[in-house]
This record gives structure tokens, sequence and C-alpha cells, in this order.
């Protein structure tokens, strides 16, 4: 009989702290469960904007061809800010591939290239074999308004390329199962210039 | 005497006045003549163009020529203003255009080249780029079939070959004959 007081008496005594604990372990359960969603909807607000100084070769937006400037992935659009001119910008949901490339190419622009013609006794031609960059390329493909075809390349210091590339992929790009030809590229024009 | 000098000088002046009247009358009917001439150039009917991507064939190239292609391209048939109006490839307007046209266009030869190869030899190192140019009607049959080249030998990237390949092509069909019928009844080939 004191047993049966003493563990109704126990039971009543404790059983608002077991209620409470079922509660808390409730509430950190379902904290737990929508803790990950909110650390993804966190990460897609508040990535850090990236941008990477660019040569615009051609096809995108309305940027002048062979202009230099800065090439930036920023929320929703890639962007593309041409030194002392407006900015052009495609959105991210329209880019449909990316394609990474390399190519080399003899620095100076035009006026090294008329010196070099000028130089007396070759001595350009022995210029132009130290002369030169390795660069990558990067080729994106992507669909206006009316769901019709464009193609942009730019040209970026070496290993950059990839960074933007990673940059879009991780915004949701998707690209297809194609080889970039980077390495194969630069490895068959250095085999070339090496004859 | 001096009424008969009078009267001579007075009829000299009156012809001069006629002949500077006369022709220039004559010389703009001859323009406009010539005009209407260049002008049956034109195709009766403006037609458009759907510009497809470049297909790169058994040919092992890079993808950045196939868009630096098809943007060239797209870039100077707008330039030739042959066509009323030049559609991308995957353009939904283009099924509400009448008159259309689709350009195929088909590598059949790269030869990679190199800039410094270039700058150094002079000689060697062009970037060579050979295609098959395809004018079809919406119902596939093929107005216009040409081979085109395009390279670049001495100065500038590898990329200018697309250019002047993009050029070329546009060039070919501006002066094939089909452009100057502007019916798509004839089968021109040929190779430039």
């Amino acid at each position: 009989m004191d047993l049966f007081i003493v563990s109704r008496s126990h039971s009543a005594a404790y059983h608002p702290d077991r209620r409470h604990a079922l509660w808390l372990s409730t509430v950190l359960i379902c904290f737990s469960l929508t803790a990950p969603a909110q650390q993804t909807s966190q990460r897609g607000d508040t990535r850090a904007p990236f941008s990477t100084r660019a040569t615009h070769l051609l096809g995108f937006a309305n940027a002048r061809d062979n202009g230099t400037g800065t090439l930036s992935v920023q929320g929703d659009s890639l962007q593309f800010q041409q030194n002392g001119r407006p900015g052009t910008e495609v959105k991210i949901a329209s880019v449909r591939d990316v394609f990474l490339g390399g190519e080399s190419k003899q620095v100076g622009g035009l006026p090294m290239t008329l010196g070099k013609t000028v130089a007396p006794f070759g001595g350009g031609r022995v210029v132009s074999v130290f002369a030169h960059k390795k660069y990558d390329t990067l080729t994106l493909q992507y669909v206006d308004a009316d769901q019709g075809i464009h193609g942009a390349i730019f040209q970026l210091a070496k290993g950059q390329g990839e960074l933007v590339k990673s940059e879009l992929i991780a915004r949701g790009v998707t690209v297809s199962s194609h080889q970039d030809q980077t390495t194969e590229e630069s490895a068959t024009e250095a085999t070339r210039e090496n004859k | 005497m001096k009424t008969s000098k009078c009267n001579l000088s007075i009829a000299c002046l009156i012809a001069l006045v006629a002949i500077v009247f006369a022709v220039p009358g004559q010389l703009f009917g001859q323009t406009a003549a010539a005009e209407s001439s260049a002008g049956d150039r034109t195709p009766a009917t403006r037609w458009s163009v759907q510009v497809d991507q470049v297909e790169s064939g058994n040919v092992d190239l890079a993808y950045s020529f196939q868009i630096a292609i098809y943007e060239n391209l797209i870039v100077e048939l707008n330039k030739t203003k042959q066509f009323q109006q030049v559609f991308r490839d995957g353009d939904v307007t283009v099924s509400e255009a009448r008159n259309v046209l689709v350009l195929k266009t088909t590598a059949e030869k790269y030869t990679p080249g190199s800039e410094t190869r270039r700058a150094v030899t002079t000689v060697s190192g062009a970037t060579k780029l050979t295609v098959r140019s395809q004018l079809l009607t919406r119902e596939g049959k093929v107005v216009l079939e040409h081979t085109v080249n395009g390279d670049v030998r001495f100065f500038g990237s590898n990329l200018r070959a697309t250019h002047n390949l993009a050029r070329n092509i546009a060039k070919t069909i501006t002066q094939s004959s089909w452009s100057s019928s502007g019916q798509p009844t004839t089968t021109v080939t040929g190779q430039l």
C-alpha cells in the first residue's frame, strides 16, 4: 500500500518534467530537421560574388568585341563590365553549356607586332619566341527570350576559366558530358611550337 | 551688222542654256536606268535565313571555333542586307516568318595553327578551316551548296580564321546566281 502511494506520488511529482523533456526533444528534433534547409537557403542567398579580369572576344549580349573588363557572377546573373562602359548581363538560368579551352597568344598587340616587323636582322622573330602567353578561353552557350542560341567567348588568365566554370556549375548551370580542351589543346600546341 | 552680231550672241546664249539644262537631265536619266538595272539584282521575294549551329562532322573542331563561326555568320549575313531577317538556331519566332531558308554549316577540314609559329617563321603555323555550307528550304531542298575556306596565315589570333570563313560564306551567298534570281529553284554548287 505504501509502495502504491509512493509510486503514485512519485509519478505525479515527475510527470511534468517528463512532459517537458518530451517537448524539448520534439522541438530539438524539429530544429535539427529544418536546420539543413536553412543552411542551404543561406548559402544560396549569401554566396559571395565572384569576379575576374577577362577579355570579351565575341558574342556576349551587347558587349564590345575584344574589350577588356571584369567578368563577374553575381546573384542570378553573369555580368561583364567593360572599362568605362555600362555593364551587360545574362541570366545564369539561360546559360545552357560551358566549355573550357586554352590558347597561346602573342603579347603586346598591334604596337608590338609592328615593332617586331621593323626590327632588323630578324630580331622580331627572336622576340616572338618568348613574347607569348597562355590563356584560358571560356565558351558559353546561352539562349535569349525567343530561345535563340547565342555563343560567347571570353579570354581569361590561365587557371581562371576553371574557377568561373565551377562558380557557374555551383549556381545551377548544367554542363554537357564533353571533354574540355584545355589540356589537350595546350599539349598539341606546345608540341607544335617545340618542333 | 551690229544687230546681226547681237542676234548671233543671243542665239549662242540660248543654245548654251538649252545644253546646260538638257545634259543633266539626260545624265539623270542614265543614272536612274543604271540604278534600276542594279535594283533588279535584289530578289523580288525577300527571304529570311535561319543559321543553324555549326556541326563538327568528323573533324575535331574546338567548340570555341564552332561558336565563333556561328556568331560571325550571323554578323556577316546581317551586314550583307541580302535577307529580310537573320534568325538564330532554336528561335521560336521563325515559325511565324514566311520564306525562310536554313543555313547549315559542316566542318570538313581543320588545320590547327599557332600564332607564335606564324610570328616566328611567317610561312608556317597557319590556321585553316574548310566547311561545307548549304542553304536549304524548309522542306530540305538544297538551294546552294559550296565548300568555303577560311584561314589566318600571318597576323592575328587563330579565331580570326572563323571571321574570315564567315565573311567568305556571306560573300558566296551574295554573289551566287540564286541571290540574283531570288527563287530557290536551282541548286548551285561550287567552291570558294
